[in-house]
Formats: structure tokens, sequence, C-alpha cells
């Protein structure tokens, strides 16, 4: 046998590093983390937990040491504050110290006066510059843009939306960042983003949805793809505590879906 | 049949990691059920060592925190993952050392809120009471219940946790005998003799 196994593989290439997510089931499902350096897709429909899951991600990382950024295009950082204080981890000397950093993008919009509500080859050019001077600023591992479909949103075209996704994972790669992008889907099964671009571009697809039980609605999540591991993909229950994201097996019982 | 010392002496007796279930005989049973929550909950979670989960599907917290009360358990010492009150619309006073589920067919979600406490009270010998196995069956269908047992009675042996499953003598069909013999180290026949409580 070769170098080191994932442990649960059969593949005998060597065991790519992980970054753990410090969310210990799905660390599990992922054999030890998310390879590093990958850019990983969370999609969901509203209230299926991203934010949570990502926010968690980043604090767990900046208590290990590795610089975290969040970019916020959706929420204002005050409100991600109050989310991350319902974490009994959460330090806010985690942000004091500069080891976490939390961006608002509406702000970088109105710095690079971008306030056209297209925009072109130009003002995307500069938004990547932007986003490339703050992980050099904040040297930092680990990166969550929350949501890429909102940033999408004013590309309005495809092409535009791929070539910027293109260009964005490879800095996020050049720059070792592992980086979570935060998609926003309908409840529909079978798109993991609103413009159809991004599961494309990424090396992973993390998906948050809800099962319904005789009307009893259940957090689930699923991972899809991820380069560089034989992950699970059966899919789990998450619960939300004050102690981070657990996950259990989704039970099946008797239950038979279609498709 | 059983009594009272003698049900919490064997009990005390249970190995961590152990499952039992209590099958409570349903004429007195009220009093039966008193003395398998007074063997459970005071003679076993007595120990400092001990923190108690009890799952209620049966009766809300409110009404088993009562019985606790009674039997001076302080409310440090016990926890419950109530799964009734939501359905039952009793969900008026909130205990502060209960967390509460909308519904008893939210099974993956009662493992995650048992592990969120045992998590939270990292005690010696942690106890699970559930509250009964024959709730559970009235809102569940039989291979996803015992799917769920077969799994949290598992995790729990892992963890070295105690598990004690209440179950009804007169309404347990052939769906919880199989269920129980597949996850319980043994089942003990609960019944108070003449006017022993």
């Amino acid at each position: 046998m070769g170098g080191p196994v994932a442990a649960g593989s059969l593949s005998d290439a060597p065991a790519r590093e992980r970054c753990r997510t410090g969310i210990e089931g799905l660390d599990n499902i992922l054999e030890g983390g998310i390879p590093k350096g990958n850019t990983v897709l969370v999609a969901g429909s509203v209230g299926t937990g991203k934010t949570t899951l990502t926010l968690e991600f980043l604090i767990r990382g900046a208590e290990v040491g590795e610089r975290s950024l969040f970019l916020s295009v959706t929420e204002a950082t005050e409100k991600l504050m109050e989310n991350m204080r319902s974490f009994e981890f959460f330090s806010p000397a985690l942000i004091a110290s500069g080891q976490l950093t939390l961006i608002d993008v509406p702000v970088l919009y109105a710095k690079l006066g971008l306030t056209q509500e297209e925009l072109g080859i130009d003002e995307i050019d500069a938004l990547l510059q932007t986003i490339e001077r703050l992980l050099e600023e904040t040297h930092a591992q680990r990166v969550v843009i929350d949501s890429i479909t909102s940033l999408g949103y004013r590309m309005r075209r495809e092409e535009r939306i791929r070539d910027f996704m293109l260009r964005l994972s490879q800095m996020l790669a050049h720059h070792g960042c592992t980086t979570l992008l935060v998609s926003e889907i309908g409840p529909l099964p079978g798109r993991y983003s609103l413009h159809g671009v991004e599961e494309v571009v990424v090396d992973g697809v993390v998906l948050l949805g809800n099962a319904r039980r005789q009307g009893d609605i259940l957090r689930v999540l699923q991972v899809i793809k991820m380069r560089g591991t034989s992950h699970s993909r059966a899919q789990y229950v998450v619960e939300m505590t004050p102690i981070g994201l657990l996950l259990a097996p989704h039970l099946k019982g008797d239950r038979v879906e279609e498709g | 049949m059983v009594r009272e010392a003698d049900l919490g002496e064997k009990l005390r007796g249970l190995t961590s990691g152990a499952a039992v279930a209590l099958r409570l005989d349903p004429q007195n049973y009220a009093d039966n059920y008193l003395l398998a929550l007074t063997a459970a909950i005071r003679d076993v979670g007595a120990d400092p060592n001990t923190h108690t989960i009890f799952v209620s599907v049966t009766n809300p917290a409110s009404l088993v925190w009562t019985i606790a009360q009674a039997l001076d358990i302080a409310p440090e010492r016990i926890s419950f993952v109530d799964a009734i009150s939501h359905i039952m619309m009793e969900f008026r006073n909130p205990l502060p050392n209960a967390t509460y589920l909308e519904s008893p067919r939210m099974l993956e979600n009662m493992m995650l809120r048992v592990e969120y406490l045992l998590r939270k009270h990292d005690k010696q010998r942690n106890l699970v009471i559930v509250d009964s196995v024959n709730s559970l069956a009235i809102h569940n269908p039989a291979p996803l219940l015992s799917e769920f047992f077969h799994i949290f009675i598992n995790n729990l042996k892992a963890r070295h946790v105690l598990a004690i499953l209440l179950a009804s003598a007169d309404e347990t069909t052939n769906t919880v005998d199989q269920i129980l013999s597949l996850v319980v180290d043994e089942t003990i026949d609960v019944r108070v003799e003449g006017d022993e409580l």
C-alpha cells in the first residue's frame, strides 16, 4: 500500500490535509474535514441553517488559530454578532484580536463606488481586487461569502457569473483558503444554486434542507460532492445547539422516497 | 412483585452502559409509575456523579418535575427533553431545566437533544430515562421506532450511559416487545405489592 489512506476510504491515494470544520458530525462525514484549499458551496433554502453552519466553521477555525474572514452580503455584521453570541464557545476577543474579521460587502460596494444596479466587467474586476486585498490583509485561511447568490444578482449575465466564480475560486485556492460560499436556493430539489453555474466551479457541495415527517419539519444536511475525499452521501438531521451543530443519521424507517 | 427498596437497589447495581426496561403493570398504574420513577430518579440519580436526563413523551416535564421535587431532587441534577407539551398545548410555563421538542415524531432531534445534555453535563455516570416506549409507539411507525432505539441505545452504551426505558405491560404490543428485546439487556416487571407505597 502507498501513503496514508483516509479512514474508511478504499482509495490508496495519499489523504489530503484537512481543514476541520469543528462541527464534529460534518468532520466525521468528510473523513476529518474539508480538504484544505477547497471551495465549497453551502446550498439551502431559507431557514435551513446555512449562515449558522458557516459562522461555526469560522469561529472554530479562529479558536484554533486560523485567521477567518466573513464577507456578508445579505446581513449586517451587527446581526451576525448577535447570532454568534448564541454559541457558548464564541468569544468577542476573537474579533478584537483580528482572528475573526466580519466585513459588510454593501459597505465595500459604497467605498468602491459600485452604485449601479448591474456590475460590468470593470466593476467585477474591482470587486475581485478588493476581495484579494482583504485576503492579503487578514491572512485568511478560512473564508465565508454569504451569499454568493446575492453577489451574482448584480452580475446578471451567466457568463459574467461563471467568469467571476472561476476567478474567485482560483484566487481563494492561490491564497490557500478553505472557503464556504453560501448559495440560496428554492425548496425544489435538483439544483444547488440560483444561477446554475456555481456548483460546476466549486470543489464541494453541502446541501441543507427540510425533510417532512407527518407534518413535522426536520433540518437535514447532505454532502453531495467533495473533491479529495470519499465522503458519506447519507442524509443527516441537524440540531442547532449552544455548543454548535449536532448531527444524527436521518432515520428511514419504512420511508420510500421517489426519484 | 417488586419492592421499592429492591427495585432501587437493583437499578443502582446496574453497570454503566446497561439498558433496562421497566415494564409497569397496568393495575394500580399510578403506584407502579411512582415506584419506577422513585427508583430511577431518586435511587439511581442520587449519586452525586450522576446527571439524569428524562425524556418525557407520556407526561409533560412539568408533572415529572413536580414528582422529582417531592423526591428532593435538585434542579441541577436533572434535565428534561419534553416531546409532549407542545402537542398537548401545555407550554405556558417552560421549565429552565427542560428543552422542548415540537413533536414526539422528531426522533433524531430527541437523540441530539439528549446528546447535547450529555455533553453539557459531563458526569462520570449519566442516566437517561425514556417515558415511555408505548407513547413513542403511538406516534411513530414500528420500523422507524426500531431504527431509532437501535441507534439511540447503542450510542448511549458506547458512552457508558445507563438507559432505563419505561413501558406499560398491558399496552405492550408485539412491536414494543420486539423493540425492547432488541435493545435492552434486561426487563424488570414492576408491580407494587399490596399497600407498599
